[in-house]
C-alpha cells in the first residue's frame, strides 16, 4: 500500500481517538487541555485530508478495512468489507471540514467550560462523522456516518437548554430522524434488490437495471433523506429553528460544512450510483433543478424579512442551498465545480458570519438586529467582516462565490433559474448588508417587514477573549476574498474525478466572465439596502397600502414557517410524494 | 395550518405514495427467495479465514468492522449529549453525599431482596464476561455483554439504595470505562496501519475454530465494545437517578434568568 492509501484512515480514526481519549480523562483533565487536543487533531485530520486530496489527482486513493478487498469474496458480484475511496473532490471536502472545525474551536475558546471536555467529544465525534460520510464508498457506511453527524448534532443544538434551544432542537431531532430512517428504508431496499452495499458494483448493477421501481424508490428516499439534511423546499423548515439556537461554533459548522456536506453527499450519490438510471438522471434534470430555484427564492424572502441576525442567516442558508442544488441539477462537470468552489466559498462567509452573531452575543446579549441598533461600533473589524460577506453574498464580482456562482449559471438551460439566482443572491446579500449597517454603523430607517418578524433575548458565554474569537472570523473572511484562480486548477481535475473516481482528464473552465451576472445581483443588493435604509414610516395612505402589499407574501410565507413539529413533518411527507410522482412520471413513460 | 388542513395534506400525500409502495414491494424480490450471495460466501469464507463459528460476529465485528466501530461512536455520542443535556447548569461538580428530594419515602429493602441482588450481581457480572469473551464462538458478543454488566450494577441498586450504588459504582470510573472501551476500538483499528497493512486487519494468531481465543482481533474489538457499552450504560444510569434526585431548588436555568 502506498503512503497515501495507509494513513486514509486515520482521517477518521484520529478524531475518533481523540474523542475517546477525551471521554477517558474528562474527570481529571485540566480546563484548556480540551480545547488545545481538538484544535490539533482538527489541525492535523485538515493537513491529512489536504495531502491526500492532492495526491488523489494522479489516481483515486483506496482503502479496504480488514483487507477485504472485492477480490477477496473470489466472485464478481459480491463486495464482502468497507471500502473508502477518496477522491480529489471528496479529500478536499474534508478537509475543509476539518479546518472550519478549528476555526470553531478556536472561537469556542473558554465558552464550554462548564461541561469540561464533552463539548469537544461530540465535536470531535462529529467531525469524524463528517470525514467518513465524505471518504466512504460503502452505501450502509455512509449511513453510519449520517446517522452519527445527526446524533452529535440534536445534543450540541440543544445545549443552551433554554426553551427556544430544546424546541429547536426537537424539531431537529424528529425532522432528522425521519430523514435518517427513509435514508435506512432507501439502503435497505436497494440491499435487497442489489444484494451488495459497494457503491461502484451497485452503481453497475443500477445501470443494467434501468428504470426498476426499486431504483427509483431508493432514489426517493435517499434524495428525501440527504435533502432534508442539506434543507431544500419543502424539507427545510427544521433549519432555520436549529441554527438560530444552537450555540455560534456549533452553528458555524451547521451552515459552513453539515448541510451543504448533505448536498455533497447526494450529489455524489446522483454521478455515482444512479448516473446510470435515465429515469433519475431526468429527475435530477427537471425537477430537482426547480426545486433549488424554489428554495433560493424562498430563502431569500424569509432572510430579507429576519430581524433576528442567526434566524436571518440560516434563512440566507437555505436560499445558498438551493442556488447548490442548481449546481448539483446540471449533471456536468463545470456545474459540479461550480459546485465545489460555492461550497468553500459559502463555508468560509457563513462561518464568518456566525462568528460575528457568535461575537454579538457574547458581548450585548442580544441578537436583534433593530435592538442592537449602532452598539456594535467599538466592535467594527467583525462589522467589516459582515459588510464583506453582505457583499460576497450579494454579487460581489470578485472571490470565491463569484466564480463558483458564474461557473453554476453558465451550465442552466433558461433564464428562470439564472434569475432565481441573481434575485436570491440579492435578497441574502442585502438582508446581511442591512443588518451590518444598523448594527456597526448605525444606519438606520424605519424597519420594514422585518420589525413583525419573531426574536428571542440570547446571550452567550461574555468575557472570552476577544482576539480568539475575531482572529477566526477574520481569516474566514479573507480566505473567502481570496482569488478564485487559486483553487481552480484544484477544481478543474477534482470536479471530473467526483463524477468518475477512476476517470482522468481535467475539465476546461470558461475564464474570466459573469460579470456583467454579478454586477446585476450587486446593484439589486445596494438598492435594496438603500431602501431598507432610508425608509421612512409610512404617513400617506398611499405609502400605508405598499407596505400593505410588500407585507402580505412575507407574511403568508412565515405563517407556514410556524414552528410545529406536525406541519414540518406533513411538509416533509408532500415532498417525498412529489419526488415519488416525478420518479414515477419520468420512469414510465 | 390548522389541524384539519394538516391531516387532509398528509392524507393526500400518503395516497400519492401509496401506488410507489405498490410498485416496489411487488418488484422486491419474492418472499422466501434463497439466502443473498454475501451470506453465502460469508458462511464459506469466513470459518477458514478467521476460524469463527458466530458468523454475525465475524459480519459485525471484522468484515464490517468499521461500521460497528461508527455505531460504537454514536453511542458515545448519545451518552456524552446525553449527560450534557442532564447535567445542564448543575456541571461537573457532584455534591458528596446524594442529593434527596425532601419528603421523598426512603423504601427500606427487605433481606431476602439484599440478600437475592448481592448473589444475583457477581453471578451476572460473570455471565457478561462470558459473553463477551465467546462472542466469536456462540451467539452474544460485546454488546450484549455490557448491557448485562450494567444490569448487574443496577441490581447493587436495587439492593442497597441509591447512596450505596453512588459509592459502589463511581462516576468517573465509569466514564473512564466507557472511554477505554472506544479508544481500544480505536487502536484496534488503527494499529494495523503501523504495519502497512489496512486497518482493522487481524495481526493477532487467529486461535482454533470453536475455541475460546478464535477470531484474532474480534477478540480485544469484543472486549473494547463491551466496556464502552458497560461504561455508557452505567454513566447514563448515573446521570438519570442524579437527575431524579437533585433537589428541586437547582431548577434548569432559562433564557429569561440571564
Amino acid at each position: 500500500m502506498s503512503a497515501a492509501e495507509t494513513l486514509l484512515p486515520l482521517a477518521v480514526l484520529a478524531p475518533l481517538g481523540a474523542a475517546a481519549l477525551l471521554a477517558l480523562l474528562a474527570h481529571w483533565l485540566p480546563a484548556r487541555s480540551g480545547d488545545c487536543l481538538a484544535i490539533v487533531t482538527s489541525i492535523a485530520v485538515a493537513i491529512l485530508c489536504g495531502w491526500i486530496a492532492d495526491h488523489a489527482l494522479h489516481g483515486a486513493i483506496p482503502h479496504w478495512f480488514g483487507g477485504w478487498t472485492p477480490a477477496s469474496s473470489h466472485r464478481s458480484d459480491v463486495v464482502l468489507g468497507i471500502g473508502f475511496l477518496a477522491d480529489p473532490a471528496s479529500a478536499a471536502v474534508a478537509c475543509f471540514c476539518a479546518f472550519l472545525f478549528a476555526m470553531s474551536f478556536l472561537f469556542a475558546w473558554g465558552y464550554f467550560d462548564e461541561v469540561h471536555s464533552h463539548f469537544h467529544v461530540l465535536m470531535l465525534l462529529f467531525l469524524a462523522a463528517m470525514i467518513g460520510f465524505c471518504l466512504t464508498h460503502d452505501l450502509f457506511n455512509l449511513f453510519v456516518w449520517f446517522e452519527l453527524m445527526s446524533v452529535a448534532a440534536f445534543a450540541l443544538t440543544a445545549y443552551p437548554l433554554g426553551q427556544s434551544s430544546l424546541e429547536g432542537a426537537f424539531n431537529f431531532t424528529v425532522t432528522n430522524a425521519i430523514a435518517s430512517f427513509l435514508m435506512l428504508l432507501g439502503v435497505g431496499l436497494l440491499y435487497a434488490r442489489f444484494g451488495t452495499m459497494d457503491i461502484s458494483l451497485m452503481g453497475r448493477e443500477i445501470g443494467r437495471a434501468g428504470s426498476d421501481p426499486v431504483v427509483l424508490a431508493g432514489f426517493c428516499l435517499l434524495a428525501a433523506a440527504l435533502l432534508t439534511k442539506a434543507a431544500i423546499l419543502p424539507f427545510h423548515m427544521w433549519l432555520a429553528d436549529a441554527h438560530a439556537v444552537a450555540p455560534s461554533p456549533v452553528s458555524v459548522i451547521f451552515s459552513g460544512a453539515m448541510v451543504s456536506l448533505g448536498l455533497f453527499g447526494l450529489a455524489k450519490l446522483i454521478v455515482q450510483l444512479f448516473a446510470g438510471s435515465q429515469a433519475v438522471v431526468a429527475v435530477v434534470h427537471g425537477p430537482l433543478l426547480w426545486l433549488g430555484a424554489a428554495t433560493a427564492i424562498l430563502g431569500g424572502l424569509m432572510a430579507w424579512s429576519q430581524r433576528h441576525l442567526k434566524r436571518l442567516l440560516a434563512f440566507s442558508t437555505i436560499s445558498h442551498l438551493g442556488i447548490m442544488l442548481i449546481g448539483v441539477a446540471t449533471l456536468q462537470a463545470t456545474g459540479i465545480a461550480g459546485l465545489l468552489l460555492y461550497l468553500l466559498g459559502h463555508g468560509l462567509v457563513k462561518g464568518a458570519l456566525f462568528m460575528v452573531a457568535g461575537i454579538l452575543l457574547a458581548r450585548h446579549n442580544s441578537i436583534d438586529e433593530i435592538a442592537l441598533y449602532g452598539k456594535g461600533r467599538p466592535l467594527w473589524p467583525a462589522g467589516l467582516a459582515m459588510v464583506a460577506g453582505g457583499v460576497m453574498l450579494g454579487g460581489l464580482p470578485y472571490g470565491l462565490l463569484h466564480s463558483a456562482t458564474h461557473l453554476i449559471d453558465g451550465q442552466v438551460p433558461g433564464e428562470a433559474a439564472s434569475a432565481a439566482m441573481i434575485v436570491s443572491g440579492a435578497l441574502t446579500g442585502a438582508a446581511v448588508l442591512r443588518s451590518a449597517l444598523r448594527i456597526f454603523f448605525g444606519w438606520s430607517g424605519a424597519p420594514g417587514p422585518e420589525r413583525a418578524a419573531p426574536t428571542e433575548r440570547e446571550h452567550e458565554m461574555p468575557d472570552r477573549p476577544m482576539i480568539l474569537m475575531m482572529l477566526p472570523c477574520l481569516i474566514l473572511t479573507a480566505l473567502a476574498l481570496a482569488p478564485a484562480s487559486l483553487a481552480t486548477p484544484f477544481i478543474t481535475r477534482a470536479a471530473p474525478r467526483l463524477l468518475d473516481p477512476f476517470g482522468s482528464g481535467a475539465v476546461a473552465l470558461p475564464t474570466a466572465g459573469g460579470v456583467s451576472a454579478s454586477l446585476a445581483t450587486l446593484a439589486i443588493t445596494l438598492a435594496l439596502t438603500l431602501l431598507a435604509l432610508l425608509r421612512h414610516r409610512p404617513t400617506s395612505s398611499g405609502g400605508r397600502a405598499i407596505a400593505r402589499v410588500e407585507r402580505a407574501p412575507l407574511a403568508a410565507i412565515d405563517a407556514l414557517h410556524s414552528g410545529l413539529l406536525p406541519d414540518y413533518v406533513t411538509w416533509g411527507t408532500v415532498g417525498l410524494a412529489l419526488l415519488a410522482s416525478c420518479a414515477a412520471a419520468f420512469g414510465f413513460t | 395550518m390548522t389541524a384539519r388542513w394538516r391531516l387532509g395534506l398528509l392524507i393526500a400525500a400518503m395516497l400519492a405514495l401509496a401506488p410507489a409502495v405498490w410498485a416496489v414491494v411487488t418488484a422486491l424480490p419474492p418472499f422466501g427467495s434463497p439466502t443473498a450471495a454475501y451470506g453465502q460466501v460469508v458462511n464459506r469464507l469466513l470459518p477458514h479465514l478467521r476460524t469463527v463459528s458466530n458468523m454475525v460476529a465475524a459480519v459485525n465485528f471484522d468484515v464490517r468492522g468499521l461500521d460497528t466501530l461508527g455505531e460504537e461512536s454514536m453511542l458515545l455520542c448519545a451518552v456524552t449529549g446525553a449527560v450534557v443535556l442532564l447535567r445542564g447548569s448543575r456541571g461537573e461538580d457532584r455534591a458528596e453525599h446524594a442529593g434527596r428530594v425532601p419528603g421523598r419515602a426512603t423504601i427500606e429493602r427487605d433481606d431476602a431482596s439484599i440478600v437475592v441482588c448481592r448473589i444475583g450481581a457477581p453471578i451476572l457480572l460473570a455471565f457478561s464476561a462470558y459473553v463477551a469473551l465467546h462472542g466469536t464462538v456462540t451467539p452474544g458478543g460485546g454488546f450484549q455483554a455490557g448491557a448485562i454488566a450494567v444490569s448487574a450494577l443496577l441490581l447493587v441498586y436495587l439492593g442497597d439504595g441509591y447512596a450505596r450504588w453512588r459509592s459502589r459504582v463511581p462516576h468517573p470510573l465509569m466514564a473512564f470505562i466507557e472511554g477505554l472501551g472506544a479508544l481500544l476500538f480505536v487502536l484496534c483499528a488503527a494499529l494495523p496501519l503501523a504495519w502497512s497493512v489496512p486497518a482493522l486487519t487481524s495481526l493477532l494468531p487467529t486461535g482454533k475454530w470453536k475455541d475460546l481465543y478464535s477470531g484474532g482481533l474480534m477478540v480485544p474489538v469484543n472486549i473494547g465494545v463491551a466496556l464502552a457499552v458497560l461504561g455508557g450504560f452505567a454513566v447514563l444510569v448515573a446521570e438519570f437517578m442524579e437527575e431524579t434526585r437533585t433537589p428541586e431548588s437547582d431548577p434548569v436555568p432559562d433564557e429569561e434568568d440571564a
